[in-house]
């Protein structure tokens, strides 16, 4: 079972204060902010401890969430010393299948992965898919979500929960085939995307009822729910700045618009999109993941600031040295900076140095 | 002239117009062999560059593929007719575990580009289904995509049972996807590692050679 917040982390009401500032600046535009997460081991363990091919999801909701909270209370009680940015949260770890079978077709498990069917055949098939709310994968969804919040609800543990981008939603149902429906289907492809963008805010809405109905009058069970939404664009790497300006950003800002604030996530293969993506209205964060073999986002800090427009960049880097490096430019913008770490110990040793980092530049 | 149109329009991704262009050429006299390297190779080629440098984006690199498909679905006959062979022959899949697709049609459609017979062995292959079509098909190289971190370990057992199975140095092995590395293919045995699908079709045409 879980424990209470606050047992998870030494600081726990500093750290929300600081998340706070730091996207009510974004939100505002306002430069300046630099914030540290560390990543030691056990952050990202339970990604591999957790086995999903030996869940029947009919049957095995209850032994999946004990399971799950089982691992995440493990993560937390480990890192509890460490004086980062992190928020320990309860999210459900099902793969990416579950982020397009809520709407059609079934989810393909691996033990550490899954993936969802490619339903579409044609570009206008969503018209005929089951309506919303009526699949296997959305009912199976929401009751594990609903047992993931009553059992973390009580202890301040909010629950957190990301979205495929309208994009993203359209390649999953879609498959590869979406890229020709760019020069072909046109016209199609919006009415597709549009309509990906509405299920994704009605999906996101019921989840966030839930989160209402059992966190509300706690702590921080409603933080990750209020006036935001957290999206991935990882299909948009594969596409060009024009393209995604004509087909992507008007239905993702719908979404955005929708709840308020976007948080969204994307890769370094993508650079050239940072502004496109921080183009849009109320983008506070942008999670720009290091892909291997491309350019890293460390290296372009100049760059981001520019191109981020005070929306928080959330980069990662390899060494101490690199944060010393750039302190000074990420500070005029905003940086929710990465340092993965060989252990807890390591960590603490690598935020006391980030906490007089900070003092030296007050 | 002709040539150079039909290797615009190719790049722009016009399939129709590829297809009456490579009919109108061959109706005009023109080698089935130059309208290959001079207007659908050349094309192609082009358009691989500008995607290794960012220039132009998966859906342009897939119309611009399914473009050369139509005019050599016009040119194959002849090609055959005049005694034309494939440049060589090649194995591509996304190995077990994987079901990532893009990559390694990216380097399908490329490889094609090139003259290159390819046989695609799908995706989630695993290393038996590899080994036995081999055997069936003796390719000069085999092509293996990995997208994930998780996954790309298969590349390494896929090699290995090859070697078990006594018929590794039948093959040049390419590697490739998203987490793999240059140093990663030396590390795992790998004959050469490509950084991007128009750097796997020079390589593919170099080891057909």
């Amino acid at each position: 079972m879980l424990l209470d917040i606050h047992q998870y982390k030494i600081n726990i009401d500093k750290t929300f204060q600081e998340n706070y500032q730091l996207y009510h600046d974004a939100y505002h535009k306002r430069p300046g902010n630099v914030s540290l997460r560390v990543l030691p081991p056990c952050d990202v363990s339970f990604y591999e401890k957790i086995d999903l091919t030996k869940y029947d999801f009919e049957k095995d909701i209850e032994q999946y969430t004990t399971d799950l909270l089982g691992l995440l209370d493990q993560s937390y009680q480990t890192r509890k010393t460490l004086d980062d940015n992190m928020i320990p949260t309860v999210f459900p770890i099902l793969g990416i299948g579950d982020y397009s079978a809520f709407l059609a077709g079934d989810i393909i498990f691996k033990p550490d992965t899954s993936w969802g069917e490619h339903v579409l055949k044609e570009i206008d098939d969503w018209k005929k898919l089951p309506p919303y709310g009526s699949t296997k994968w959305y009912r199976l969804f929401m009751m594990i979500t609903e047992r993931l919040i009553q059992k973390s609800a009580k202890q301040g543990i909010p629950y957190m929960r990301g979205f495929f981008s309208p994009l993203d939603l359209a390649h999953a149902l879609r498959g590869e085939d979406i890229y020709y429906d760019f020069y072909d289907e046109p016209e199609k492809l919006h009415e597709l995307l549009d309509y990906c963008a509405t299920m994704t805010i009605r999906f996101a809405e019921d989840i966030y009822r839930l989160v209402d109905k059992y966190g509300k009058d706690t702590t921080y069970g409603t933080w990750y729910t209020r006036k935001q939404i957290n999206m991935s664009e990882d299909i948009a790497c594969m596409i060009s700045g024009d393209t995604y300006r004509e087909f992507c950003r008007p239905h993702t800002q719908r979404v955005v618009n929708h709840f308020g604030s976007g948080y969204m996530h994307c890769h370094s293969r993508a650079m050239y999109l940072v502004k496109e993506i921080c183009d849009m209205d109320h983008i506070v964060h942008l999670w720009l993941a290091t892909d291997p073999n491309q350019p890293r986002p460390i290296d372009h800090v100049a760059k981001l600031v520019n191109d981020a427009q005070g929306a928080v960049m959330a980069i990662d880097c390899d060494t101490f040295a690199e944060i010393e490096k750039n302190y000074e430019a990420m500070k005029k913008g905003n940086f929710s900076i990465c340092l993965p770490v060989k252990s807890v110990e390591e960590g603490e040793m690598v935020i006391q140095r980030f906490r007089q980092l900070e003092a030296t530049h007050r | 002239m002709l040539l150079e149109e039909i290797s615009l329009l190719l790049q722009k991704g016009k399939a129709k117009e590829v297809k009456s262009l490579v009919q109108q050429a061959l109706d005009e006299g023109v080698q089935p062999a130059d309208i290959l390297n001079e207007g659908l190779i050349k094309g192609m080629s082009i358009i691989g560059g500008k995607f290794r440098n960012n220039e132009v984006f998966v859906p342009e690199v897939l119309v611009a593929a399914r473009a050369m498909n139509f005019g050599l679905e016009i040119l194959r006959p002849a090609l055959v007719r005049d005694g034309n062979k494939a440049k060589g022959k090649a194995l591509i899949c996304t190995v077990h575990g994987d079901l990532h697709d893009i990559g390694k049609n990216l380097v399908k459609m490329m490889i094609e580009g090139q003259g290159i017979e390819v046989i695609d062995l799908g995706v989630d292959v695993a290393p038996e289904v590899i080994a036995e079509a081999i055997q069936e098909h003796h390719p000069d190289l085999l092509c293996l995509s990995a997208l994930l971190t998780t996954t790309m370990m298969n590349q390494k057992v896929i090699i290995d049972y090859l070697k078990k199975a006594g018929i590794r140095d039948q093959v040049k092995i390419l590697v490739g996807g998203a987490p793999v590395t240059e140093q990663f293919a030396r590390d795992i045995g790998a004959d050469a590692y490509a950084a991007d699908a128009a750097s796997a079709s020079e390589l593919a045409l170099a080891y057909c050679r």
